[in-house]
């Protein structure tokens, strides 16, 4: 048991690293207008605003390879890779109950964003896979690094990540979220 | 001329056409001279049913154009129809999102009364549309561009004589190539900017009018309604990245990552930093700013100047990092105050001056009606702008409603609000708090007087305003 937990504590680690940096860089950001000095609110807002799009949307490869240098199984590595966005995604969600039922924020996991960075997500899982199976054979390591599968998720994903954007700069998905929306909720308002 | 004549020709308009229209146009010089005087204007009023055109932009805010100071934007075409024309320096819409805000256009009243309450809601139909009242009287009417209130499809407008639009994402369309519905069929564009296409129509029916056939010399109304400027910005190639160099100063609350946090990526202004997204919003404008200026060169070279009242307006302002917003609904300043400017030569006393009356969107409908010698049906809400487009110092309306309603994925609560000539009480419906801003001493909307003594002691007369106005 205390293994085990030892296990997952260091499997899990990187999560909770990146987690600490997109927090933090959350919580930078959204202070650093309230600085008086507008040269380092700019400063400190590029910044911010750089770790926290890179902590959302790359960390996966650098949670992916981690744990799978540390042993964690395929499970975890596509859990530790997907707990960050998701716990982005679920603080958008929260974001929207200033203004909607719960109902409706939790369609909001639905939007096109959530969607297209699942897909590149898994893109990022695919190279990943296929680095650490380098570095494994670099080791000595009797492995094949183009398996069918890494390459198979990275060729699928990234269409899909270049295909949802090319459909009208994104606006066509987004347009069906919206249809899906109307079709549980109506317009949400009635006088 | 020359170049006038081919683009009538260039349009399917017969060389003949153009002849009998330039001998129709000396005629009907002389005859204006003929026709009373509308008290203090300087040019005659040549016919009681004047034609008329109403531009309406997109998100296009009050101070977005080069007379009003903005510090690279170039709009001649506004600058121009400003300097003919008279601006209302205190244009607001009632419910700050477009589908509503356009069907107050329409109906010339408020959102509670029309029924379309967010870009959600279908158009009804319920109340008629000005348009429906000129073609009665005998106008050719024509809507052409955004219409832009959700339902199956575009709605059936009997009375309109030419119906150009697109339902194409949402009824948003797109900048390029956007596939065009006209009279009820599909149909392919003209040109491949949509600013340029809807533009283009618009010409067509003008010159068809006065050039021959049925309608020839009968009255028209187009309702030209641009996408401009909502996002995703586009503009034609030898117009886009000409801001490219100049320099952007947004608030400085926001930062070149704004676009991009608080939801505002589903604003369309993911790609680039903000300041890039602000230039191409302003090349945008200045897109649709020269086919204005095509639009009056076209009205000036038929002859029609003198007899045409032209209108500019947008159903909403926008956001750009004030308060740190983006977007359109917020009951502030930035978002609820649109440009509006009139052009009409037999009212102007002087051209080029201003008006310091509220106006607002609701006014649109009776104001045209007015301009046509139309009664004015009692369900409106708004009042003609006549008058105070003759008389600048005209006592004039105190107060008007403030009205929204969540918009999915929008980021606001519903709210009421009332804005009088000096302050602004705003009641949201759940989680966030009430406003008052003393807009004399506050322009910018920065010291929220609720909870302080003053503004204690101003909430029950605000609130009796509020409650007066919503019902």
């Amino acid at each position: 048991m205390r293994k085990n937990s030892r296990h997952l504590l260091g499997i899990f680690s990187p999560v909770f690293y990146v987690f600490i940096v997109m927090a933090g860089s959350w919580a930078l950001y959204n202070v650093a207008w309230r600085i008086n000095n507008d040269a380092i609110h700019q400063v400190i807002a590029n910044i911010s605003g750089t770790l926290l799009f890179l902590s959302v949307t790359f960390s996966t490869f650098l949670i992916y390879p981690m744990v799978y240098m540390r042993g964690g199984s395929l499970g975890e590595r596509i859990i530790a890779s997907l707990i960050n966005p998701f716990l982005w995604a679920t603080k958008e969600c929260i974001r929207l109950y200033i203004s909607f039922t719960p109902l409706e924020c939790l369609y909001y996991y639905l939007n096109p964003l959530n969607i297209w960075l699942l897909f590149g997500i898994t893109a990022q899982m695919g190279i990943a896979e296929i680095f650490c199976r380098l570095w494994l054979r670099a080791k000595g390591k009797d492995i094949r690094v183009l398996s069918p599968y890494a390459v198979g998720t990275v060729l699928i994903s990234l269409f899909l990540v270049v295909l949802m954007y090319a459909w009208g700069q994104g606006e066509n998905v987004y347009v069906l979220f919206l249809k899906g929306y109307r079709l549980f909720f109506g317009s949400g308002v009635k006088i | 001329m020359a170049g006038y004549i081919c683009d009538l020709l260039g349009s399917g308009v017969t060389r003949r056409d153009v002849l009998r229209l330039m001998g129709r146009s000396a005629v009907a010089g002389l005859a204006g001279l003929s026709f009373g005087r509308i008290a203090g204007a300087s040019v005659h009023r040549p016919s009681d049913m004047p034609n008329i055109i109403f531009i309406l932009s997109d998100n296009c805010r009050w101070d977005c154009m080069g007379f009003m100071g903005h510090p690279f934007i170039k709009t001649p075409g506004l600058d121009r129809l400003a300097k003919e024309g008279v601006v209302f320096e205190n244009a607001f819409n009632t419910t700050s999102l477009c589908s509503p805000s356009r069907a107050s256009i329409l109906t010339g009243t408020y959102a509670h009364t029309h029924g379309v309450l967010n870009n959600h809601t279908p158009w009804t139909g319920k109340l008629p549309t000005f348009m429906e009242y000129l073609k009665n009287a005998g106008y050719d009417t024509a809507f052409i561009g955004k219409w832009h209130m959700p339902g199956r499809g575009l709605p059936n407008l009997p009375y309109l004589d030419l119906f150009v639009s697109y339902t194409y994402r949402e009824g948003q369309g797109s900048y390029f190539n956007c596939p065009l519905i006209v009279n009820g069929k599909p149909e392919p564009s003209l040109k491949p900017y949509i600013t340029e296409e809807v533009t283009r129509r618009a010409i067509d029916f003008m010159t068809k009018t006065k050039t021959g056939g049925s309608r020839l010399n009968r009255p028209f109304f187009i309702y030209l309604s641009h996408r401009t400027a909502h996002p995703p910005f586009q503009a034609p190639d030898d117009i886009s990245g000409m801001y490219d160099k100049d320099k952007v100063v947004l608030p400085k609350v926001v930062d070149s990552w704004f676009s991009r946090t608080n939801g505002n990526v589903y604003q369309g202004i993911m790609m680039g930093s903000y300041e890039d997204q602000y230039r191409k919003y302003c090349e945008d404008i200045t897109a649709m700013d020269r086919e204005i200026q095509h639009l009056l060169d076209v009205v000036e070279r038929l002859g029609m100047t003198d007899n045409t009242v032209v209108i500019y307006m947008s159903d909403n302002g926008m956001m750009w990092g004030e308060h740190r917003c983006h977007g359109i609904k917020y009951p502030y300043e930035e978002s609820i105050r649109v440009p509006l400017i009139v052009r009409c030569p037999w009212l102007v006393n002087k051209p080029g001056t201003s008006r310091s009356q509220m106006a607002l969107n609701i006014d649109i409908a009776p104001t045209i009606l007015d301009l046509a010698g139309i009664k004015i049906p009692s369900f409106m809400e708004g009042r003609s702008l006549v008058s105070v487009i003759r008389d600048a110092n005209l006592p004039w309306r105190d107060a008007f409603l403030l009205e929204y309603w969540k918009y999915y994925p929008e980021n606001l609560p519903s709210y009421k609000g009332v804005r009088t000539n000096r302050f602004k009480y705003v009641e949201y419906e759940k989680t966030l708090g009430p406003q008052i801003f003393d807009l004399k001493e506050d322009p910018k909307e920065y010291n929220n007087l609720y909870g302080t003594a003053r503004g204690e002691g101003m909430l029950p007369e605000l609130k009796r305003l509020l409650a007066e106005l919503d019902t």
